[in-house]
């Protein structure tokens, strides 16, 4: 029950490109902030809407 | 412990064949839902244990000693190892769209019967087949696109035609799908007010998320998916109010110029502010209605109210024209095999992959899921009593444009219905009428509502359910225009940008609201055009895009089959072959008989003769001939794009075919072209 609680959690994380936040901190050496946010949001974004939504 | 595992399947397979028997010979009396519910899970059970473990086993050769490109490459960005089941998930959000949805409703109109089977059978042997093998076919080239893999696999011909299909194909896309949202909300404050409301939400979210708490996106989805319910109540009290409902009642030409505004201005926006926090919110809701209906059939366990055939079969539906063959095929496409998922194989997925074989779960099983939500939406649609489904979904031009008018000619088909039927159902929902609500999306919303309501709440909170999944739909539908909007202009501005530089930058204002505008007008000038058809637009577009969308299927399936091919001669190319053939001789046939079919509802050149006839002979009055003149127009328009996507897949197929016959009798290198074997260092603590 823990173990699917936590995959369910992961899933709405990965979704929610807070897990790929994360990844970017850690593997950029930077702490949070409003502009680091923005600066991966950014990027993040650019790349996901150029590809099509699937119908 | 073996014995009882081969008894376990065999008594799986036995119940598959008993339920799957039990709906295909089962005639009169209306059946349970479960047995569809039962049918599917277990032959899909099968498919995903023998034949899915064959092709993982045997062809693909899976390994899971093979570092992935997201190990190899990983960089914390699109390159990152993913736990199965996230990625399983994160997959299917991608994958799972209208189409599944809407598709199966509309082909309910040949009885729950032939769309059962479809989706079951062609999910399993072609649709699944299809994603998880392009799914493997990119992981092993380092996630390269399904263009990419055609130009490197095929040749530059067959890549650059595939790319000009997708293009198309979005087109006619964007187009039907925001006809089955004006035809869901024309003449609806309520609906109306709802999604027109969820903008200033999204805006809102946008905002919060970038200013006011950067990084909290499920905070800031549970705020929105708040506000947006409480503007399913408000859009209630608006529908009530003598001031304002008159204001958000609309006609489907006003809500076709908003549809089309709001395309320009999403695409053009910076997309921080409305297309990114309304994905985050639709792909949210959107697993929590496929959980929750699945909760609800298995709870309400509804009776399936249309029979195993209706007399549509004959061709002449109201719906759509054409017989079961083709038109099943096509219309239910991506709850079966969709060509727009072979895209997704081939985008971020492959890049997330930690190891080889979990590609299966993923590729293969996600599409049979997305597979049970055509099968639970076809549930819903059959739900509804036959002569109200018909009655909703029927245009004005063929069940005559009053309510005594609709219900006499829906009652004669053999359906039976009654006005006052029509309007307490209409009264229960919060609606002034149901009738002429072409698109497939009101009568989900419909059957939707009746099984949430059937767990609790009855016709009490119809209302409330019905506008909730009109919310659902319309919702995501709007991520769809709005994404694929933006897309279109990628792909313009990249060809453009060859002609004129400056064209093809993202950040040149002009050619960005240059660019924008004409993808904009392209799918909203076939959207116009299916509003103002008589016979609803549904019966002409879906056809085209159910074309479209197998056809692009096809070409992955070309590009499959050649990388099989490459890998293992002949030998398992008929595992690609086998649905591509299928395909092609079903949409081909469609292709021919939207093209020349002589019954004017079917063929596109027929309907355009037989409105110049009418033309030339005088019959039509001349307030009304700019309108005619621009119908057999828009007939011929139809009737080349047709043409065209043929033509595009005919030139992919022979280029695929002259590679075959290349590397099959020994003329053409058999080169394949996957990245070099390297061992896996990926530890499983890490996933």
């Amino acid at each position: 029950m823990k173990r699917a609680w936590a995959l369910f959690v992961g899933l709405l994380r990965e979704l929610s490109d807070q897990n790929a936040y994360e990844r970017h901190l850690a593997s950029h050496g930077v702490t949070h902030s409003g502009a680091e946010w923005r600066r991966f949001s950014e990027e993040r974004l650019r790349a996901k809407y150029a590809r099509a939504k699937c119908c | 412990m073996r014995i009882f595992h081969r008894l376990i399947w065999f008594a799986v397979a036995a119940v598959a064949a008993l339920c799957l028997g039990y709906i295909a010979t089962e005639r009169g009396e209306p059946i349970n839902s479960l047995w569809l519910v039962v049918a599917a899970v277990c032959t899909y059970l099968i498919g995903y244990r023998f034949y899915a473990g064959f092709i993982a086993a045997k062809v693909m050769m899976l390994d899971d000693l093979r570092a992935t490109p997201a190990e190899r490459l990983r960089n914390g960005h699109d390159f990152e190892p993913t736990n199965k089941w996230i990625l399983f998930g994160h997959h299917f959000a991608a994958i799972a769209g209208p189409g599944p949805l809407v598709g199966p409703t509309l082909a309910a109109q040949f009885g729950y019967l032939p769309g059962t089977l479809w989706i079951i059978i062609g999910c399993v042997l072609g649709g699944a087949v299809q994603d998880f093998i392009i799914l493997f076919c990119s992981m092993r080239r380092d996630g390269k696109s399904l263009g990419a893999m055609a130009r490197e696999e095929i040749g530059k011909i067959g890549g650059f035609t595939a790319l000009l299909t997708v293009l198309l194909i979005m087109i006619i896309l964007l187009a039907v799908v925001a006809l089955v949202v004006v035809n869901a909300l024309k003449d609806s404050p309520w609906g109306t007010f709802t999604i027109a409301a969820s903008m200033p939400v999204a805006l809102f979210m946008g905002l919060y998320l970038r200013y006011w708490r950067p990084g909290k996106v499920l905070e800031c989805s549970a705020i929105g998916f708040v506000l947006v319910l409480a503007s399913i109540f408000g859009g209630q009290w608006v529908s009530q109010s003598a001031q304002l409902a008159p204001i958000f009642t609309l006609s489907g030409i006003a809500l076709t110029a908003a549809v089309i505004l709001y395309g320009f201005f999403a695409s053009a926006l910076p997309v921080w502010l409305l297309l990114a926090p309304r994905d985050y919110l639709s792909t949210f809701v959107k697993l929590g209605v496929v959980m929750m209906l699945a909760a609800g059939i298995l709870a309400v366990r509804p009776q399936l109210e249309l029979p195993a055939f209706t007399r549509f079969v004959d061709g002449n539906g109201p719906i759509f024209a054409g017989k079961i063959f083709p038109f099943c095929f096509i219309t239910i496409a991506c709850g079966a095999i969709s060509g727009f998922h072979a895209l997704i194989s081939s985008g971020t997925t492959p890049k997330m992959i930690a190891r080889e074989k979990n590609a299966w779960p993923v590729g293969y099983g996600s599409m049979l899921l997305e597979s049970f939500v055509a099968i639970m939406a076809l549930i819903a649609a059959c739900s509804l009593q036959p002569g109200v489904f018909f009655a909703v979904n029927s245009p004005a031009g063929i069940v005559g444009s009053t309510a005594d008018a609709a219900v006499a000619t829906v009652s004669s088909w053999g359906y039976p219905v009654t006005a006052a039927q029509m309007s307490s159902l209409a009264a229960d929902v919060g609606e002034k009428s149901l009738f002429y609500r072409t698109g497939g999306a009101p009568s989900l919303a419909l059957g939707m509502a009746h099984i949430f309501a059937g767990t609790g709440g009855g016709r009490a909170i119809l209302g409330f359910w019905y506008h909730f999944a009109i919310m659902f739909e319309a919702l995501f539908i709007l991520t769809v225009i709005d994404a694929g909007t933006r897309v279109g202009r990628f792909m313009l501005q990249d060809l453009l940008g060859q002609v004129y530089k400056p064209l093809g930058r993202t950040s040149w204002m002009p050619g960005v609201i240059g660019t924008s505008a004409v993808i904009v007008a392209s799918w909203g000038y076939f959207l116009y055009q299916g509003v103002i058809d008589p016979l609803g637009g549904i019966n002409s577009l879906w056809p085209l895009f159910g074309i479209a969308n197998q056809l692009l299927a096809a070409i992955a399936l070309c590009v499959a089959t050649t990388i099989l091919i490459k890998m293992h001669g002949a030998k398992y190319m008929w595992i690609t072959c086998t649905p591509l053939a299928w395909l092609l001789i079903v949409t081909f046939t469609a292709g021919y008989q939207k093209l020349f079919s002589d019954l004017p509802r079917i063929g596109f050149l027929a309907q355009a003769e037989m409105m110049q006839n009418a033309l030339d002979a005088g019959k039509i009055a001349a307030a009304n001939i700019a309108s005619q003149q621009t119908q057999i127009f828009n007939a011929k328009l139809d009737a080349v794009v047709t043409g065209v996507f043929m033509i595009l897949v005919a030139t992919v197929l022979a280029d695929s075919i002259r590679v075959w016959i290349g590397i099959l009798s020994g003329t053409r290198e058999k080169r394949v072209s996957e990245t070099p074997f390297v061992m896996t260092r990926l530890q499983a603590e890490e996933l």
